[in-house]
């Protein structure tokens, strides 16, 4: 199945998109002849436990999940399968968090936390990693994201490859049209959260561009 | 080692009250002018009671003009050397007449740090509530100002 792991609706502070106009444009992206099973909403430096997009999911038939984006000193990570217990233990609004210990207290309480955008310049993995920081714990990474700028997912790919590193997709839609422009194809069927972690722990999935997903196929 | 961020908290809960703002028709007028509007209902009271309403009404984004007037406090938030205005957001609630009195009720909503492409910065987030001379909300303003290293 196809999500989209990455998108910020207006709960975040730099998003003007709604998660019903996310929904709605899935329809049209449907109708285009273009598969989307679903979105992760990841919110930047926080975790929506009192939003509930039941509702919105049955009715537009898109499976609405929840994660956070969230910043550290070694850029931008994203956390699926967020507890409140974990956000007990990590200060989602600290900017300069330790992202090596994210990642740990998010195996610790079942969540996964993975390095978004890390082609990105300026602020990506690869910059910290060309700069001598390792990170042992990174086994997967966003190799696709649709926000990046000319030459951003090809430093990903580089990363993939040169580290033997999984890839996700996610499009890191700001804005309505953007969503889904790159998403995950998952071999397991996921339903919850919780699923999903399982999903990305199993290792079967491959960053896909929506162009590329037509009837349930990607190319 | 976690960002702590120095900045006045006191103000948070407190409300700071502008105004009144005496919506006049030249006020009205010089919005029209400076984004371009031309709606009959933002023209002439004849052409607003054309359109269902009592008399002639600001446009919607007048708001945003105004909350520059209000004086607001200094932060002090203890980070970077430069200051930006990053941004607002309106939303009407209710027709700003000609003839109203308007006043400015604000408070500090939120003070965060971010990073991103442009290295870490600090966001203050102000809201405004504009009520008009019989206590109706016409328009809800939230400012941002960012402060970077």
């Amino acid at each position: 199945m196809y999500l989209d792991m990455h998108s910020h609706s207006v709960s975040s502070d730099d998003s003007r998109a709604t998660v019903e106009q996310y929904v709605k444009w899935i329809q049209v992206l449907r109708k285009r002849g273009h598969t989307v099973d679903g979105i992760v909403l990841t919110e930047h430096r926080k975790f929506d436990f009192d939003k509930d997009y039941s509702d919105l999911a049955s009715q537009y038939d898109v499976l609405i999940l929840k994660g956070s984006e969230l910043d550290t000193r070694y850029g931008h990570f994203l956390v699926y399968g967020v507890t409140q217990a974990l956000t007990q233990a990590i200060d989602f609004g600290d900017v300069r968090m330790d992202a090596r210990a994210l990642m740990q207290a998010a195996r610790q309480h079942d969540a996964i936390a993975l390095p978004a955008h890390p082609g990105r310049f300026g602020i990506g993995l690869t910059d910290y990693i060309a700069k001598g920081e390792t990170f042992d714990d990174v086994t997967i990474v966003e190799q696709f994201n649709g926000g990046s700028r000319p030459g951003e997912n090809e430093r990903a790919d580089e990363l993939c490859e040169s580290h033997n590193l999984l890839g996700i997709g996610g499009s890191d839609a700001h804005l309505t049209s953007h969503i889904a422009t790159c998403m995950t194809d998952f071999e397991a069927s996921i339903k919850t959260a919780n699923d999903l972690v399982d999903a990305l722990l199993s290792k079967e999935f491959q960053p896909v561009w929506l162009e590329n997903v037509v009837d349930g196929a990607s190319s | 080692m976690a960002m702590e961020l120095e900045y006045d908290r006191s103000l948070y809960g407190v409300e700071h009250i502008a105004g009144p703002f005496e919506i006049t028709d030249e006020i009205i007028d010089r919005a029209n002018t400076s984004t371009g509007e031309s709606g009959a209902a933002f023209k002439s009271d004849e052409g607003a009671k054309e359109a269902g309403y009592r008399g002639r009404i600001a446009p919607p984004t007048l708001p945003c003009i105004l909350v520059r007037q209000v004086s607001l406090p200094d932060v002090k938030v203890k980070f970077g050397k430069t200051q930006m205005h990053a941004g607002q957001r309106v939303e009407p609630k209710a027709p700003v007449y000609a003839g109203d009195q308007l006043t400015a009720s604000s408070h500090l909503k939120d003070v965060y740090a971010k990073t991103g492409r442009s290295g870490t910065m600090v966001f203050v987030v102000w809201e405004t509530t504009f009520t008009n001379q019989d206590g109706t909300v016409v328009a809800e303003v939230q400012e941002s100002f960012a402060k970077r290293e």
